[in-house]
């Protein structure tokens, strides 16, 4: 019917931060807050902060891992926040198939 | 390939005045917005809204603020902006149709911004990964390939 948005999903992967670290789980397999922030220019803290964030939104999933907590990207949720632009696409598609068959009919009415 | 927008085009066999009084008065809205009604008055800065279910136990509302109107050319308002009072280029989703002549008919061209601002921007970069993994096509979907959906949604 409307757009149905997830604010928290959204917010989370709105950061470019969040974003590249995404990036870099997905092209790793996994990684932890010391492995990332050696490839980010922000701190380990910052990027422990932005885990944080990812996680809680289910974005990614932690395992421990010695003294380190080690995260993964959990892509069923991914492609659930793909999936939420692509019906929002799909419906203005449906909704201006309305509006061309309901102009069309009016225009050969006045034909 | 703009990121963070919506962009659709499509002919129509009409008018672009008939198009345009389509898109933008209640009586027709409530068609092609699956029943929404409205007391959208398309003028520049009127504010409206949307409902769906209304006196039902769940009924939707929508406020709505038009910000372009100019019959038979451009028709655009910003919606989504849930808790605030006034809809801004920042808290919003702005929707605009443009309306040109071509041959007997019109070509309808709809854009929906606001993506990048509300944080969206993000959907549209991981939908590429996605497209991978699901075979998801964002920006080129057939138009066929909804007429099913399209028959089968109220």
């Amino acid at each position: 019917m409307t757009v149905a948005i997830d604010d928290g999903l959204w917010s989370a992967i709105g950061d470019p931060t969040r974003r590249r670290m995404l990036d870099l789980l997905l092209a790793d397999g996994a990684g932890t807050a010391t492995t990332l922030s050696d490839r980010l220019p922000v701190t380990r803290q910052a990027v422990s902060k932005h885990l944080v964030v990812l996680d809680r939104v289910g974005l990614v999933h932690v395992t421990p891992a010695g003294r380190e907590r080690r995260y993964r990207v959990d892509e069923a949720q991914l492609a659930r926040a793909a999936a939420q632009l692509a019906d929002v696409g799909a419906t203005w598609d449906a909704r201006l198939l309305r509006i061309k068959r309901i102009a069309e009919a009016i225009q050969r009415a006045q034909d | 390939m703009e990121i963070g927008i919506i962009e659709r085009e499509i002919h129509v066999d009409a008018s672009p005045e008939i198009a345009y009084e389509v898109i933008s008065s209640p009586e027709h809205i409530r068609e092609w917005w699956n029943g929404a009604e409205t007391d959208l008055s398309p003028t520049p800065g009127a504010t409206a809204e949307l409902a769906w279910g209304r006196g039902t136990a769940e009924p939707h509302i929508e406020q709505l603020t038009v910000v372009d109107a100019k019959p038979p050319r451009v028709f655009s308002f910003r919606w989504v902006y849930e808790g605030a009072d006034v809809a801004t280029p920042t808290n919003s989703l702005l929707v605009t149709f443009e309306l040109i002549p071509s041959g007997a008919g019109t070509t309808v061209r709809l854009t929906e911004s606001g993506w990048r601002e509300k944080g969206w921007e993000a959907a549209v970069l991981e939908a590429a990964y996605t497209d991978h993994v699901n075979g998801w096509d964002i920006f080129m979907p057939s138009l066929g390939a909804y007429v099913t959906r399209l028959v089968s949604t109220p």
